[in-house]
């Protein structure tokens, strides 16, 4: 829709002048952002990915495997320190 | 969602303006004013930010520590090689981040948490603060060390680094904030600056290129300094902050060529003074180099005032400073964008301080709690700043992995989904990473419990 549709929409609906004011500044700062930046879209959750039974499982193996590394170094460090 | 929000107007139906909004619009005007009028170096002025930021926070205290101790330890050598190599894995990564920002307008802590559940959220957002405590410290210690060659405490340490965020804050504008960061960042060449000021033999660096030996010393010696090596070149609170401030930005699929000169302009200019802390560390090489080890560099300032004049001791002392006053501004910020970000509340500079009350506190407390460590008496730092590296090297696969994932899901991402070379080397920098760090960590720990001799 256009700026100007969309004024003429808003005399239809019978906005008062300041409204409309307010609208034409407000319709500009639109122009300078994608609807999807503003912040009451980007609020709005993305849905869940659907992941493979392999995927879970392969990402729970990694996140184990990182967990017991970092054990390891944390525990080395505890020991330098002695 | 901002406090301040305006009232649904008849003419946008059920959208919400917020400040945030507003303030990212009026940055955005000058991008797009730019892009029309052809403007091509001040559009690339604009769009410069997060990719520079993010490489040269990570040329932080602890990893040029981390390049003059191997530079004054082995010489050139590997080094020389090694750390542009490492950066332009680097690039890889963080250009996947800066692209997964501009086109979902979200950060990574919020795109994981929602797109693969909470549980992966936390855990990720766990690591971050984790990471980010430790490299915190590791920066204030910098920071001191950097100081202490001007015979100042630690409380002036403190003072700054604190001085420094919440000056930063004080804007209430993400424009602001990147710009007062950029304009500390420039001074990490003074790294550069350090490695002219010891008059290195060029034909020494010369002949390190076409000969990387190896280092000498033991195994887990190697390892440590490839995991640390590694760390101090691609870290968890880098994947976090680039993405999440591309998307404060406002930075849209359009950006994203500018997006990545920003990112490739950033690794080189790290790469860059990386190798000027190495070189710089070098000159150490044929002067005792082998007595800094350990030391956390808390040597490095005066062993160079000693070999190579005052000036260059002086340099690399402020650049230190430097380095860790720029890593605590944009360690911090990954911080408050991760707490934002998985609670689900507003985390934008161009938020105020009424509206985003977690994420200003989450920036200011994280580096407080790093600062209070710091004037703990006889609390381990140079320890801790040692191992900070590390630590960033073992917790990273994971953040990378859901990286390589999100940057793959066409839902997401659309037309701007990983070609087939990125993906490769995604998956390789994640196995590169976790063998390292895998391999430092279990040679570690079997010599802590003595099962191999150290």
């Amino acid at each position: 829709m256009t700026e100007q549709e969309l004024i003429d929409q808003a005399h239809a609906a019978g906005a008062p002048p300041e409204a409309l004011a307010e609208d034409q500044s407000a319709q500009e700062m639109i122009m300078h952002l994608e609807r999807d930046q503003l912040v009451a879209e980007t609020f709005r959750p993305v849905a869940r990915a659907q992941l493979q039974g392999r995927a879970t499982a392969a990402l729970w193996a990694l996140r184990v495997f990182v967990v017991l590394v970092s054990l390891m170094v944390v525990y080395a460090f505890v020991e330098q320190l002695h | 969602m901002s406090a301040t929000e305006a009232a649904p107007s008849p003419l946008l139906g059920e959208l919400l303006l917020t400040d945030e909004d507003n303030a990212r619009s009026a940055d955005r005007a000058r991008v797009h004013s730019a892009r029309n009028h052809s403007k091509r170096w001040r559009l690339l002025w604009l769009l410069l930010g997060p990719g520079i930021l993010a490489m040269l926070g990570e040329n932080d205290g602890p990893s040029m520590i981390a390049y003059a101790s191997d530079g004054a330890q082995y010489g050139l050598g590997l080094f020389v090689v090694l750390i542009p190599l490492l950066f332009a894995m680097a690039f890889v990564c963080q250009e996947m981040s800066m692209r997964v920002g501009a086109v979902t307008h979200r950060g990574y802590g919020e795109l994981v948490l929602q797109r693969y559940g909470r549980t992966w959220g936390w855990f990720g957002a766990g690591d971050l603060c984790l990471t980010n405590l430790v490299t915190l410290i590791a920066e204030f210690v910098a920071i001191r060390v950097g100081l202490a060659y001007f015979h100042l405490g630690p409380g002036v340490a403190v003072a700054l680094g604190l001085a420094l965020v919440l000056f930063t804050l004080s804007g209430g504008r993400y424009w602001r904030w990147e710009r007062t960061v950029l304009g500390l960042a420039v001074f990490n060449g003074l790294f550069l600056l350090a490695a002219i000021l010891v008059k290195p033999d060029l034909s020494t660096i010369a002949s390190s290129l076409s000969s990387t030996p190896f280092p000498h010393g033991s195994f887990n010696t190697l390892l440590l300094l490839l995991a640390a090596t590694v760390g101090a070149t691609v870290t968890p609170w880098m994947i976090f902050f680039q993405q999440s401030a591309s998307a404060d930005k406002g930075m849209t699929p359009a950006d994203i060529s500018h997006g990545r000169y920003d990112t490739a302009i950033g690794a080189v200019l790290a790469a860059v003074f990386g190798l000027g802390a190495l070189i710089a560390g070098a000159a150490l090489l044929s002067h005792g180099g082998s007595g800094i080890q350990g030391f956390a560099g808390a040597g490095f300032p005066q062993a160079l005032d000693r070999v190579a004049g005052g000036a260059a001791g002086t340099v690399f002392a402020l650049g230190l400073i430097e380095a860790g006053a720029v890593a605590i501004l944009t360690i911090s910020a990954s911080t408050a964008y991760a707490a934002g970000e998985c609670v689900g509340v507003s985390h934008s500079f161009n938020t105020s301080l009424r509206s985003a009350a977690l994420f200003y506190t989450a920036n200011v407390g994280v580096a407080l709690i790093a600062a209070a460590v710091i004037l703990i008496p006889g609390a381990p730092l140079l320890s801790i700043a040692l191992n900070a590296n590390v630590l960033a090297t073992v917790l990273l696969p994971v953040s990378l992995v859901f990286l390589v994932m999100l940057a793959n899901d066409r839902g997401l991402m659309g037309k701007w989904v990983n070609g087939r070379s990125t993906n490769a080397i995604g998956v390789l920098v994640v196995g590169l990473v976790s063998a390292c760090g895998a391999a430092y960590g279990i040679d570690s720990f079997l010599r802590a419990v003595h099962v191999i001799g150290s």
